[in-house]
């Protein structure tokens, strides 16, 4: 038994194919551009959903932020409208009643300070006040320094991370500025680090790079807050759904404040794990539609193959006549017509792979800055190698209609049409 | 006996029933050179189709070399075509994309002969043919006679022991017409391979060394030829 692919079989199958050129490239247009485009698209949309998600980034993905609004509903005894604050016994409160949650990091913030370095050097900025733990709601980026830490809070100190616009302007002769003091409403400040993220699509109360943020107690102290806590940040732990506790979040704060507890005004709850939800159902319709009209193309284009080959084995009916008559067994006329709709198919298929490859190649290019990639387009090897076996599967499927029609043929065939 | 055929009958039944062959009795022995004569539709291309293998008959025996070819599978009977028989058609059947030596080669490829072998025997029975120049040619590029003889060699290369020639001579002209049968002449008396040349015109048959006649599927005459006169006799009577 000879095998199924040596050399001579490999020149037969070219031999046919190379023989019509324009028509054997037409039909082999048809399944490159399924392949192209089923390629371009799954690239795209995996680079459109890393730069979504680039928004996020740096951001816990199961946070629950809290912040306060007037009240729309009157509640035992107090009317609607009133004005009221998280405190900052709430975090213990929180921590002791409901032992899902991780982290709960308080915050206040002060906008629309300005901040100064001497005389000629100012910058504004949200001056926020935070402890060490605020850092798992939002990682910072250290450029230079640390985060506030623990010790910072306890002894209040007078010392401040400041953000990277922030920085920029008050450091304009770069280098690191760690060390020295800047001045926030007449008092001074030492910097023990330098934030460089910039902006995400998500910032707690104002952009992280306007930000100057100093231990929360010292803010507290600073601006007479008092017990005053403006935001509430939390994270669940490790396997609980947010959603499942949030309605006991709710209900522990608005007791101990009297706000009714369907006043959803009044009490601003912000779910990120619901965003995040929401945009991965989004990615999962979009994915959904790409392999759609990417099969969908694919598919017409090796429904053409199909048809052709179809036709070429009409138009070849004296010449498998005259093989079957000189002793091709029609199993050998078989596996001729199948081979050719395999090469056919997957020639033009890896052209479509290459191709798309390509072009994804060019716009990951034009999306780095600075050597740094902001989003992957390209396919992964993994879906091309998928998409390469998928093309051999179709090439079969696609020769074998016409194949068995080629088998039909009888050498009498050969002498007729003459 | 070779070739031996016993009350073949063959009825086609597109539509109408046509029964082209009433009940054939033939026997050729190996070495012969034989045509089969009749007008057109008297059933010669079917009973040259079914000494081919190509067709199949209803009832009777067909015994070649002393098998009986009868409901053979498909592969068997692409084997014996490959092995045992010869074709040779009137519009030389050559496969257009393929050189010369291509076509000649073909045979051998469905034996699984190795391309080397298979190039230099097919170079071989070009030689023999005297067609050594024209081996990387395709067929669109040579003259009828030239085409007809590279179909010979393709016929011959699996060295089979009957050749089928289907009005060899139909689409050539008279002069390479004579020289066509005068190779074929050449190949039996020399290689001693049996040959049958199916035909219609007296002249063609002439050359060989018996004449069988057909007529509305039944045998008729069958002449003694060795002398090569029938032509003659015939115009004369």
């Amino acid at each position: 038994m000879k095998p199924l692919f040596d050399t001579d079989t490999f020149r037969e199958i070219l031999d046919s194919i190379l023989r019509n050129r324009s028509r054997s490239l037409l039909t082999g247009f048809g399944v490159f551009w399924g392949v192209f485009m089923l390629m371009l698209l799954t690239g795209g949309g995996q680079g459109l959903k890393d730069l979504l998600v680039q928004n996020f980034e740096g951001f816990a993905q199961n946070t629950c932020i809290v912040a306060t609004s007037t009240t729309t509903k009157p509640y035992k005894g107090f009317k609607k409208g009133r004005t009221w604050n998280l405190e900052y016994s709430d975090v213990d409160r929180l921590k002791a009643m409901v032992p899902e949650l991780e982290t709960v990091s308080p915050s206040v913030s002060l906008w629309g300070k300005s901040v100064t370095r001497d005389e000629n050097t100012s910058s504004r900025a949200v001056v926020k006040g935070a402890r060490a733990d605020y850092a798992n709601i939002e990682t910072p980026e250290i450029k230079y320094g640390r985060w506030i830490n623990d010790a910072d809070n306890l002894q209040e100190r007078k010392v401040c991370v400041i953000g990277k616009r922030v920085y920029e302007e008050l450091f304009p002769e770069g280098g690191s500025p760690l060390g020295q003091r800047i001045s926030i409403d007449g008092s001074y400040y030492t910097v023990i680090g330098v934030d460089w993220k910039d902006s995400g699509g998500i910032s707690i109360n104002g952009r992280a790079s306007d930000a100057v943020t100093i231990p929360i107690n010292q803010a507290r102290r600073a601006y007479n807050l008092g017990n005053t806590v403006h935001l509430l940040c939390f994270t669940a732990k490790e396997g609980i759904t947010m959603s499942d506790i949030t309605p006991r979040v709710r209900e522990i704060i608005a007791r101990k404040h009297f706000i009714a507890p369907d006043d959803e005004q009044a009490m601003f709850l912000l779910n990120t794990q619901l965003i995040f939800g929401i945009v991965d159902n989004l990615f999962k319709g979009i994915n959904f539609l790409i392999w759609l009209i990417g099969l969908g193309t694919l598919l017409a284009g090796v429904i053409g193959v199909s048809n052709i080959m179809m036709v070429s084995v009409k138009e070849r009916t004296t010449e498998i006549g005259i093989r079957r008559a000189i002793g091709a067994t029609p199993r050998q006329v078989l596996g001729q017509i199948i081979s050719e709709s395999i090469v056919l198919t997957l020639v033009a298929g890896m052209a479509g792979i290459v191709f798309s490859v390509v072009i994804l190649a060019g716009v990951e290019l034009a999306m780095t800055t600075d050597g740094v990639l902001k989003a992957a387009f390209q396919v992964p090897f993994g879906t091309a190698v998928l998409a390469a076996l998928l093309l051999t599967v179709l090439g079969v499927l696609a020769g074998l209609m016409p194949a068995l029609r080629a088998m039909q043929i009888k050498p009498v065939d050969a002498m007729r049409d003459e | 006996m070779l070739i031996e055929l016993k009350d073949v009958n063959k009825t086609y039944n597109n539509g109408q029933p046509l029964h082209v062959l009433k009940g054939i009795d033939l026997s050729i022995e190996r070495g012969e050179f034989v045509s089969i004569m009749g007008a057109s539709g008297s059933g010669k291309s079917t009973l040259l189709n079914i000494l081919g293998i190509l067709d199949n008959y209803d009832t009777g025996e067909y015994w070649l070399d002393r098998k009986l070819i009868r409901d053979l599978s498909e592969k068997t009977a692409a084997d014996y075509r490959n092995r045992m028989i010869g074709f040779v058609f009137q519009s030389f059947n050559l496969i257009s994309f393929k050189t010369a030596v291509e076509n000649v080669e073909l045979p051998l490829y469905y034996q699984g002969v190795p391309r080397r072998k298979r190039h230099e025997m097919a170079m071989e029975y070009l030689e023999k043919l005297g067609l050594t120049a024209w081996a990387s040619h395709f067929p669109n590029e040579m003259s009828g006679g030239q085409k007809q003889r590279v179909a010979i060699a393709r016929a011959l290369i699996t060295r089979p022991q009957i050749i089928l020639a289907d009005e060899p001579t139909g689409a050539l002209d008279s002069k390479t017409s004579v020289e066509v049968m005068q190779l074929l002449k050449r190949l039996n008396q020399e290689e001693g391979i049996t040959i049958i040349v199916v035909t219609h015109e007296s002249g063609v048959a002439n050359e060989t060394d018996k004449i069988i006649h057909i007529k509305d599927g039944i045998i008729g005459e069958i002449e003694e030829n060795k002398a090569h006169t029938a032509w003659d006799a015939n115009i004369i009577k």
